[in-house]
C-alpha cells in the first residue's frame, strides 16, 4: 500500500491547531494533526470539580488517577493548554499591530487592524464569544454574546479606578453565556481553568476538532512527540518525524504542507531541533532571527482585601472565574516607556488559600482575622507588553534532556531597564487603584513573572530580520508554516489566544487558496 | 463537503441539539450523554477528606510538640480548629516528603526543648523565625485546605451549578 501523503501536517492541537485543522478540513483539504499528547476527555479526565481535601498533599492534581496528559509541553493533549485556559479573548487594535509607528519603539506587525477584523469575525462568530460592547477605540468591539454581570467586588473596583479616570468594562471571553449547538451556556461553578467539563468555555479539541471530523478529511494523531520536521533536497518540507509518546517508536507523517503549531516555544525548538547543514542553526533560520525577539507578557501581582467585603458574609461568586477588566490607558497618556499594560483582575479561585499563611499573627485573633477576610481576597495582576531586546531569547539546552531525550526548551530573561520601567508603573497603577477602591494592600508581587509567550519567530516583510511573513509562510522554506504567539513581532498588553485563532483561520484560508490555485 | 463560511454548529442536528437546549433549561441537570453532547450535570457532594497516613516521621515527643503548636496557632473556638482537622498528620505528611522543611521543624522543635506556649510563639514570631514561619505555614495549609476548614470555617460556597449568576446584591455601590 503506497504511504499516505497529507495535503497539510499540523504539529500541535492547541488554539492555532484546532483552528487551522478545522478550517483546512472544510476547505477539502485531507488534514493530519500531530500531536505529542494523549486524547483526552473534557468531561470525565479532569480534576475539574475536586476540593483540595480530597489529596493527602492537598493539591489537586490536573488529571484524574489513571488519565494520561499534561505531563510536559510537548505532550498536554488532544486540545492543548485551551483545556485549562481562561478563555479571556480580545481583539488586538490598529495600535497593537503599528506598536512602533504608534511610539517608536519595537516592531510593528505587517499586517494592519482591517487585515485582521474579518477573521476575528468569524472566529468569534464560530466557537461563541461573550462581552459587552464598550465603543472602545484601543479594544475593539467585535460579534458578541452578551456579558456576565459584574461582581460585587467588582464593582467596588469600578468606582475606586472610576476616581482616578480609570475605565472597569465586562471582561470577554470564549464562554458561552447562552447554549449554542450542543454546548450549554456556563453554569458558573468557577472551575474554568481545571477543565470546563461542559464545554460551555471553548477548547479547540470539542469545538473545532470533533465538528470537523466529520468532513472526512480530518485525522487526528494523539500520542506522536514530534522531533524534527523533514526537508529533501528541493528544500521543501516532506512531513515530520515523531515518537510515540508511551512506546518511544520513531514513526513519520508524511504531507505537502507542514504547520507548527506547538505553541511558541515548543514551535521555536521544534525549528531548532530540525537543523541541516543547510539550516545549521535551525530550521528555516537563514535570518539568525529565530529564538530572538523573545517577548512574553511580564505579569505583576498586587493582593488585597476590599474593606467594604471584610467580615461580610461568603457569595458564591467565583462562577466563570474574572468577570471584569481594566483595559489599558496608559497608551495615550504621557508616560516615559512605549507600550501599556492591561489589568485582569479577581480570577483567583476561593478554593485557593494560600494567602492565609501571611495574615499576621496566631490563635483565635488570627483564625478570626482569616475568617472576616476570606470573602474580601482579591488579586489584581497586571500584564505588560515587552519589547524586544537581545538578554531575552529562547535556545535548546542539549545538556538536559525531556522523558522523550530531546533536548529541553529554555528561557532566557534578561530584564531590560524598558521591562523594569513598566513593571514598576504598572505595580504603582495597581496599588494606587486598589487603594482609591478601599483596599487593605496585602502583598505586592516585586518581580515581574513571565506569562503568555510570544516572539522567537517573528512575522516580518523583511527575511532578513524574521522568519516568516504575513501569512506565517517561513521565508526559507515555501511549504512551511509556523502558526502561533511565536510569530507576534509585538506582543500587545492584551491576552494573545484570539488573535492565535483569528491568524489561524486567515492562515488557513490563504492555504486554502493556494492548494486551489495549485500553488502548494 | 462543507463550505468554508458555514459556521461550525451548523453542522450539527438541529432537533437533537434544542432536544438538549430543553432539557437544560427544564432541570438544569443533564447527564452526559454517549458520543458529542455536552450537557450540565448535578456536582456531587463534597467528597470526604483523604485520610493520611499514620504520623510515622516524627518521633512521639515531636508530634506531641507539633500538635501542642498547631492548637495555639489555630485553636479550636466557636468552630473546630487544627486538631479537629488533622493538622498534626498533615505535617507530618508534608515534612516527610519536603527534606528542607523537615530540617527547619525538626530543628526548631528540638530547641524549645519541651511544648511551646503563647509566650514562646510570641517570641519565635517578633524574631521572624524561619522555623515559626514553616510551622505556622504548614498549620495555616493544613488547616484551610481541610474539609473542615474551607467548609465549615470559611463557608466556601463554590463548585455550584447556578442558573444564572446573580447579581451583586450588597447596596451603594
Ligand atoms: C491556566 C491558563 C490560563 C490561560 N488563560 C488564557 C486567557 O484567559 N486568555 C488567553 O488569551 N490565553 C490564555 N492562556 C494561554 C492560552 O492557553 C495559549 O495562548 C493558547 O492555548 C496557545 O495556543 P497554541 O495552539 O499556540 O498552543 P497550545 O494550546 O499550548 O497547544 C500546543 C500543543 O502542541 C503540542 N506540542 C508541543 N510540542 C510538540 C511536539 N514537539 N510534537 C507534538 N506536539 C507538540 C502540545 O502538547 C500542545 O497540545 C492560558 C493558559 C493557561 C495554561
Ligand atoms: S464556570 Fe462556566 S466556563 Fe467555567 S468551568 Fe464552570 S461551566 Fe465551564
Amino acid at each position: 500500500m503506497a504511504e499516505k501523503i497529507y495535503d497539510v501536517v499540523i504539529v500541535g492541537s492547541g488554539a492555532a491547531g484546532g483552528t487551522l485543522a478545522a478550517h483546512l478540513a472544510r476547505s477539502g483539504a485531507d488534514v493530519c494533526v500531530v500531536e505529542g499528547g494523549p486524547k483526552v476527555n473534557t468531561r470525565t479526565d479532569f480534576n475539574t470539580h475536586s476540593l483540595p481535601h480530597e489529596f493527602p498533599n492537598r493539591h489537586i492534581p490536573t488529571m484524574k488517577p489513571g488519565k494520561p496528559g499534561f505531563d510536559s509541553e510537548r505532550s498536554r493533549g488532544l486540545g492543548g493548554k485551551t483545556m485549562l485556559w481562561n478563555a479571556v479573548a480580545w481583539r488586538f487594535s490598529q495600535r497593537d499591530f503599528k506598536g512602533r509607528s504608534h511610539d517608536g519603539a519595537g516592531e510593528d506587525w505587517p499586517l494592519a487592524y482591517a487585515d485582521m477584523a474579518p477573521w476575528y469575525d468569524k472566529i468569534e462568530r464560530e466557537v461563541g464569544v461573550c462581552g459587552n460592547l464598550d465603543g472602545l477605540e484601543d479594544l475593539p468591539d467585535g460579534v458578541f454574546l452578551p456579558p456576565v454581570p459584574m461582581k460585587c467586588s467588582d464593582l467596588i473596583v469600578k468606582r475606586g479606578a472610576a476616581k482616578l479616570g480609570v475605565k472597569v468594562i465586562h471582561v470577554r471571553k470564549s464562554t458561552l453565556t447562552q447554549a449554542r449547538g450542543p454546548r450549554p451556556g456556563c453554569h458558573f461553578c468557577g472551575n474554568c481553568m481545571a477543565g470546563c467539563d461542559v464545554v460551555a468555555k471553548y477548547n479547540s479539541y470539542d469545538v473545532h476538532m470533533v465538528p470537523a471530523l466529520r468532513t472526512g478529511k480530518l485525522t487526528l494523531q494523539p500520542d506522536s512527540v514530534v522531533r524534527e520536521v523533514m526537508v529533501d533536497a528541493n528544500n521543501r518540507a516532506t512531513g515530520v518525524r515523531y515518537l510515540n509518546r508511551v512506546t518511544k517508536a520513531e514513526g513519520e507523517v508524511k504531507g505537502k504542507t507542514v504547520i507548527i503549531a506547538a505553541a511558541c516555544v515548543q514551535s521555536i525548538a521544534l525549528l531548532m531541533m530540525s537543523k541541516s547543514a543547510r539550516y545549521p542553526t535551525g530550521l528555516a533560520n537563514s535570518s539568525g532571527h529565530l529564538g530572538k525577539d523573545f517577548i512574553p507578557h511580564f505579569t505583576g501581582g498586587v493582593q488585597c482585601f476590599l474593606k467594604d467585603l471584610i467580615g461580610k458574609p461568603t457569595t458564591n461568586d467565583e462562577g466563570f472565574l474574572d468577570h471584569a477588566y481594566v483595559p489599558s490607558f496608559m497608551h495615550n497618556r504621557k508616560r516615559d516607556y512605549a507600550r501599556s499594560f492591561g489589568v485582569q483582575f479577581n480570577y483567583q479561585n476561593r478554593r485557593a488559600t494560600g494567602w492565609a499563611r501571611d495574615v499576621a499573627g496566631f490563635g483565635a485573633s488570627y483564625k478570626e482575622a482569616v475568617k472576616a477576610r476570606f470573602p474580601a481576597f482579591l488579586t489584581f495582576a497586571p500584564y505588560g507588553e515587552m519589547l524586544p531586546h537581545a538578554g531575552t531569547y529562547v535556545e535548546l539546552d542539549y545538556e538536559k534532556k525531556d522523558q522523550f531525550g530531546l533536548p529541553l526548551a529554555k528561557r532566557v530573561l534578561g530584564w531590560s531597564d524598558h521591562d523594569m520601567t513598566l513593571f514598576r508603573e504598572m505595580t504603582r497603577w495597581s496599588k494606587d487603584i486598589l487603594e482609591a477602591s478601599g483596599a487593605e494592600i496585602f502583598a505586592v508581587g516585586e518581580k515581574p513573572q513571565t506569562n503568555h509567550e510570544l516572539g522567537g519567530a517573528r512575522m516580518g516583510s523583511d527575511p532578513k530580520r524574521s522568519v516568516v511573513n504575513a501569512y506565517c509562510q517561513t521565508h526559507d522554506v515555501p511549504n512551511l508554516f509556523v502558526v502561533d504567539g511565536s510569530v507576534f513581532p509585538s506582543a500587545s498588553e492584551k491576552n494573545p489566544t484570539h488573535t492565535i485563532m483569528a491568524l489561524a483561520a486567515r492562515t488557513a484560508d490563504h492555504i486554502a487558496q493556494r492548494a486551489k490555485r495549485g500553488e502548494l | 463537503m462543507l463550505t468554508d463560511n458555514q459556521p461550525i454548529e451548523a453542522t450539527q442536528d438541529r432537533r437533537e441539539n434544542l432536544k438538549i437546549i430543553g432539557a437544560i433549561s427544564a432541570t438544569c441537570a443533564f447527564p452526559f450523554s454517549a458520543g458529542e453532547l455536552y450537557g450540565q450535570h448535578e456536582h456531587p457532594a463534597a467528597a470526604a477528606q483523604a485520610a493520611l497516613p499514620k504520623p510515622s516521621f516524627f518521633s512521639a515527643a515531636e508530634m506531641a510538640q507539633i500538635t501542642r503548636i498547631a492548637d495555639l496557632i489555630i485553636p479550636a473556638t466557636d468552630t473546630p480548629g487544627a486538631l479537629a482537622a488533622g493538622v498534626p498528620a498533615y505535617i507530618d505528611y508534608v515534612c516527610q516528603r519536603n527534606e528542607a522543611l523537615a530540617k527547619t521543624v525538626r530543628e526548631g522543635l528540638a530547641a524549645l526543648k519541651g511544648p511551646a506556649d503563647v509566650a514562646t510563639l510570641e517570641q519565635l514570631q517578633a524574631a521572624q523565625s524561619p522555623f515559626f514561619k514553616a510551622i505556622k505555614n504548614l498549620t495555616a495549609d493544613g488547616y484551610y485546605t481541610s474539609k473542615i476548614g474551607l467548609l465549615d470555617e470559611l463557608v466556601y460556597k463554590g463548585n455550584q451549578v447556578l442558573a444564572e449568576f446573580p447579581s451583586c446584591t450588597i447596596p451603594e455601590h
